[in-house]
């Protein structure tokens, strides 16, 4: 198998151009329906998530699922009637509520008063979770902030060990990225309700992290065959650099994504779409690794005069010697 | 090959010490998932303390600290976080509803007097009160380090966390209300007096003085006490002597002294100017897990775990032959190692660290990958065997380095600015990407010039399936 990347490059930008534009388009419908470009977990917006578990070894009363309106009901009687719903597990037996924050004194007779109508329920089983508002702000912002420092740190190393053009570059790409990740969490949280909370920014990073790699690798054998060849056009040295390297991207993607696959599979829900996003990341780094990072470097390069490589300047620090 | 020889003994070793490391120092488990409540607490400031300093934190925390003690839950940690939280975790809390109310709400501290006649019963109830510590701190100490109870143990100690708090009461009840309470007392200083002796000097304001000279009146000379109650604790009980029975102690400051070491001085200090700070605390977080939840958890990542790490090993050895097999193996020296390595480092496991784990593993096989690609490329090149697997080393070094140290970047910056979870996952990651490094450079490496060294796997089809036969030495492009 052999990728013209050069050659049609003009698909593979419109590709990449479609799914940016589609994510940014699903981030600004969710923006117009819930404020947010991102539907916000409990994490983010603040609010009590109750998830409680029937307690069926010890009474019988778990042959029929739990009735949402006999919640609403209990929920009713306390005032929080616009709360959210969800019954979670295989047999309905898993109630999850999503309140407005509570503090201790009105979670308790909640507990209290579900426990008498609908329960009883297991006190090993049940989760709890509670954020504040300014601590739902407070993950936010530093969550965001890990990711702009964790971009000008690529950006200083990639600038210190190849060059700015290529560090930016790179950048472009990740960018490209988070944005489809993003987009696609963007859909999913019109679709499915599915909500981001600080592990959606902790797998942004990470994606972050593995599709520079990926980016790396690439633009490593570029430099490198620019320097073994010298007088070759630019774009011939990126095609063979992404051929040369094809199959190592291949398989990295395979072997890093089919823990994720596991995790997807046998893993909670917390860290289902946790496994989800970064798998989304991981296929859109590798896309654009190969196809958009490599055929951007060639046009950058061709249009700034710098096709081919022989000048002094393009000469890179060489890696350690490795006996 | 001696070289390798050295190393496959230096490998060897680590992977046992790994073993061992994994077998006698228990891995340590986040709340979510051996089960607890985590809390976070912040300190609010108010129109008297409107800025909250490191002076304030520290007296807020042994307020807080003092309550969780309360609790009796065991292994409990209470840390700062930020400038005006606290962290607060209680693995096992059975009862996390009492928990965060006992944990929120201003500090109580009192000045009360003792009641007459009560001397002796006093001295009894302290003493039960002591029994009582004493025997829950004994019990405590001798709980196993990995949180695991069973439930005769926690039975008797709900049992005698009950007892402490019927002591506590006991006691409290043999002193008469006061309306002195911290809000009056300005400030408490631990000094040093003669020799190694220590006192603490308290002082209230102009209200607070007067009443604290009609309650040492009252007591004065008479072997009562004025017992120091914060949160209905009793933290100190002192006597005032004979000569302030006239007018008790005026001028709004009074020594306490005894039998204080620098240290117990100095806790007292911290708990009287903890006590004074008007400073409500809110609980604004609270992540409780129930254990079973937790041990469900475990079992799924354990499943996710193997289930990943097998298809990974699977999948190597099926693409890249010999060589797949051998990174299969530096694959498992790896997860060995970096999991002694969480266990030695203290590092505490949560679900987003299993996470980075599982992530790490694959991240451990794309150097691997990269050097094998490499090798291929080299073999199709016509090179020998040896020289091809030498340069895939050496040319996939800074593809290596570089993937690895934007990662680390990223794991640097999660660290840094991300809180609770997500600090685990960027450790774990973190571990992992460093260890990881070592094991492709030095395991497979090793493995790879071990298995070349003896002539029935040096065939390069071993390597690199489909490759058309080249006479070694001869072409070179």
């Amino acid at each position: 198998m052999k990728l013209n990347i050069i050659q049609q490059r003009g698909l593979w930008w419109g590709i990449s151009t479609v799914l940016v534009l589609v994510s940014l388009v699903a981030m600004a419908i969710s923006w117009q329906q819930l404020g947010a470009p991102l539907k916000p977990g409990l994490d983010f917006a603040g609010g009590t998530r109750l998830q409680l578990t029937r307690a069926c070894v010890a009474t019988d009363s778990c042959t029929e699922p739990l009735e949402l309106a006999d919640v609403r009901q209990v929920l009713g009687d306390q005032g929080l009637d616009s709360s959210s719903l969800q019954l979670l597990g295989d047999d309905q037996q898993v109630l999850s509520i999503r309140t407005r924050t509570l503090t201790v004194d009105e979670r308790a007779p909640l507990q209290s008063a579900l426990d008498e109508a609908i329960g009883p329920f297991d006190p090993g089983s049940t989760q709890i979770d509670t954020v504040g508002p300014v601590v739902g702000k407070q993950l936010l912002v530093s969550g965001l902030l890990a990711l702009l420092v964790s971009f000008a740190g690529i950006v200083a190393y990639m600038s210190l060990r190849f060059k700015l053009d290529y560090a930016l570059l790179a950048i472009l790409a990740l960018a490209h990225d988070v944005i489809i990740t993003a987009g696609t969490f963007a859909i999913l949280g019109l679709v499915l309700g599915v909500e981001v909370d600080s592990l959606f920014i902790v797998s942004l990073l990470t994606i972050v992290g593995f599709s520079v790699n990926d980016t790396v690798v690439i633009y490593d054998r570029v430099r490198e065959n620019a320097k073994l060849s010298p007088g070759s056009h630019i774009n011939d040295i990126v095609d063979s650099a992404v051929n040369q390297t094809l199959a190592r991207s291949i398989n990295t993607s395979l072997t890093t994504t089919l823990p994720l696959v596991a995790i997807v599979i046998f893993g909670g829900p917390t860290l289902k779409y946790f496994a989800l996003a970064l798998i989304v990341g991981f296929v859109a780094g590798a896309y654009s690794s190969i196809f958009v990072a490599s055929s951007l470097l060639a046009l950058w390069r061709e249009r700034t005069g710098q096709a081919y490589s022989d000048d002094p300047d393009g000469s890179e620090p060489q890696p350690e010697a490795q006996s | 090959m001696a070289k390798y020889r050295a190393w496959l003994g230096v490998i060897l070793v680590l992977t046992i010490a790994a073993v061992v490391v994994i077998t006698q120092i228990p891995t340590r488990l986040g709340l979510d998932l051996r089960g607890g409540s985590q809390l976070t607490i912040q300190v609010q400031p108010t129109a008297a303390i409107p800025t909250i300093t490191e002076r304030e934190m520290e007296a807020v925390q042994t307020v807080v600290e003092g309550r969780v003690n309360g609790l009796g839950v065991s292994e409990a940690v209470v840390q700062q976080l930020g400038n005006n939280q606290l962290l607060v975790q209680l693995p096992g809390v059975s009862d996390p509803q009492q928990a965060e109310r006992v944990l929120g709400g201003t500090a109580q501290l009192e000045f009360r007097a003792q009641r007459p006649g009560t001397d002796q019963q006093l001295q009894i109830e302290n003493q039960v009160l002591q029994g009582h510590v004493g025997e829950l701190a004994a019990l405590q100490a001798t709980l196993p380090a990995s949180g695991e109870i069973n439930s005769d143990t926690q039975a008797r100690i709900d049992k005698l966390q009950a007892d402490v708090t019927a002591s506590e009461k006991a006691v409290a009840a043999l002193f008469e209300p006061s309306t002195l309470g911290g809000d009056k007392l300005t400030d408490a200083i631990a000094r040093p007096t003669s020799g190694t002796l220590w006192e603490v000097v308290i002082q209230f304001n102009s209200e607070g003085g007067n009443e604290f000279a009609e309650i040492s009146k009252a007591i004065a000379g008479t072997g009562r006490t004025i017992g120091i109650f914060l949160d209905n604790r009793l933290l100190s009980a002192p006597t005032v002597n004979v000569q302030y029975a006239e007018t008790g102690i005026t001028g709004g400051s009074a020594v306490i002294s005894g039998n204080f070491t620098a240290e117990s001085a100095r806790d007292l200090e911290i708990q009287l100017r903890g006590g004074a700070l008007p400073l409500p605390v809110e609980v604004v977080e609270n992540r409780t897990v129930g254990p079973t939840l937790g041990r469900d958890s475990i079992q799924r990542s354990l499943y996710a775990g193997i289930a990943g790490l097998g298809l990974v090993l699977v999948f190597m050895a099926v693409y890249y032959r010999l060589p797949g097999v051998l990174a299969d193996i530096a694959l498992v020296i790896y997860a060995l190692i970096t999991w002694a390595a969480f266990n030695l480092l203290g590092v505490t496991l949560t679900l987003p660290g299993i996470a980075g784990f599982i992530l790490s593993i694959g991240m451990a096989v794309d150097a691997n990958v990269l050097i094998f690609e490499r090798t291929r490329e080299e073999l199709q090149a016509g090179k020998t065997l040896y020289r091809s697997v030498e340069s895939g080393f050496y040319r996939a070094f800074s593809s290596i380095l570089d993937g690895n140290v934007t990662t680390l970047i990223s794991c640097l910056a999660l660290f840094y600015f991300g809180a609770g979870l997500v600090k685990g996952f960027a450790l774990t990651l973190a571990i992992g990407v460093i260890i990881s490094m070592f094991t492709a450079l030095t395991c497979t490496r090793t493995l790879m010039f071990l298995a070349i060294s003896l002539p029935q796997f040096r065939r390069p089809s071993l390597f690199c399936p489909g490759l058309t036969p080249v006479r070694p030495d001869t072409v070179r492009p």
